[in-house]
């Protein structure tokens, strides 16, 4: 009864947060504008690409897609160290 | 899995390889770039993987041969992008762009049909990130495969 | 309003798939349902000009999670234990 009760009305909050939202805020006209205005203006001469979404992430923010690379490098390193294999008379851990 | 499901792999799998390999090599010209490209690559190898068994696939798709090519990937990354202290600039910086040489054929403002041999360094980060998004993606799958059958053994 | 309509009709699909994940007892047709979610969204991203992120989402979300969990499945059991 306290979970319904808990439930339906984190729901209502929910969704009188998402209404207010809704009418409130106008989709797809940001207020500020500078930062994009600047790459769509000077992005094709300064990196020399047609495509904008990739002048943006790998010049102009190089170092999110650096980071993007490591942690893609040490998901690929855990999952190699548990399914490593396995040495003679070792068991598994988590049995 | 049955014969039609392994007669469409082995059909399949090189119409994915261009395709991914298409998407990584017009990164700068076309939607995408190096990780939509390689994890394209990698459905691709997942289809061959999940179509065979582990003891078909481990023959010819090594684990080590993946890996290293994940290393490769991310230490020319890094690699390419140290290369701008050899031209006095700062690192990340764009040194290959309008300079006349290799991807060097200087773009104007506007909309212009595109040319494949522009771009600056970009097409060469995006073969390092596709080299490395496809290794890294397809070892997940060969390792999850290697770990069911030593349960079931 | 016209235009809107295939909009409607993605975001419909994607609740009805959601809510069909949620409610299957048998584990494998729960990943195709969650497969369905992932090219849905997929396609919502086309729909809202967004290309690259539309691949990625259909290659990462549509292919290579639904490998990984029907490679699970197979090492574990079909259906739901417990719940019935």
């Amino acid at each position: 009864m306290k979970k319904t009760v808990v439930l339906i009305g984190s729901l209502l909050i929910l969704s009188a947060f998402l209404g207010v939202m809704a009418l409130t805020l106008t989709f797809g006209a940001p207020k500020m504008t500078d930062m994009d205005d600047y790459f769509l203006r000077f992005g094709q001469e300064q990196t020399g690409t047609n495509n904008q979404c990739t002048s943006v992430t790998f010049d102009f923010r190089g170092f999110d897609t650096l980071g993007e690379s490591t942690v893609l490098f040490c998901a690929v390193i855990g999952v190699s160290l548990i399914f490593r294999k396995m040495q003679a008379g070792e068991e598994y851990e988590n049995e | 899995m049955s014969r039609i499901v392994r007669t469409g792999a082995d059909f399949l799998y090189p119409a994915i390889l261009i395709f991914g390999l298409y998407i990584v090599a017009h990164g700068h010209l076309t939607p995408g770039g190096g990780f939509q490209g390689g994890a394209v690559i990698a459905t691709g190898g997942a289809l061959v993987i999940v179509a065979y068994s582990y003891t078909e696939v481990s023959e010819w798709l090594s684990g080590k041969v993946l890996m290293g090519q994940e290393v490769i990937g991310l230490v020319g990354f890094i690699g390419v992008a140290l290369l701008a202290f050899a031209f006095g600039q700062v690192f990340f910086f764009n040194y290959l762009n309008a300079s006349g040489s290799l991807f060097g054929i200087p773009v104007p403002y506007g909309i212009n049909a595109g040319e494949l041999n522009t771009g600056g360094f970009v097409p060469l980060m995006n073969f390092s990130v596709g080299c490395e998004v496809w290794g890294g993606l397809t070892l997940v799958i060969l390792y999850m495969l290697s770990g069911i059958r030593r349960e079931e053994s | 309003m016209i235009e809107q309509i295939p909009q409607i009709l993605v975001l419909l699909g994607l609740i009805v798939s959601a809510v069909l994940t949620y409610y299957f007892k048998d584990l494998l047709a729960a990943t195709l349902a969650a497969g369905l979610f992932s090219f849905l969204i997929s396609l919502e991203f086309y729909i809202l000009q967004a290309p690259d992120v539309a691949i990625s989402q259909a290659a990462i979300g549509a292919g290579l999670t639904t490998a990984i969990l029907i490679i699970a499945i197979r090492a574990t059991g079909r259906y739901e234990e417990g719940s019935s």
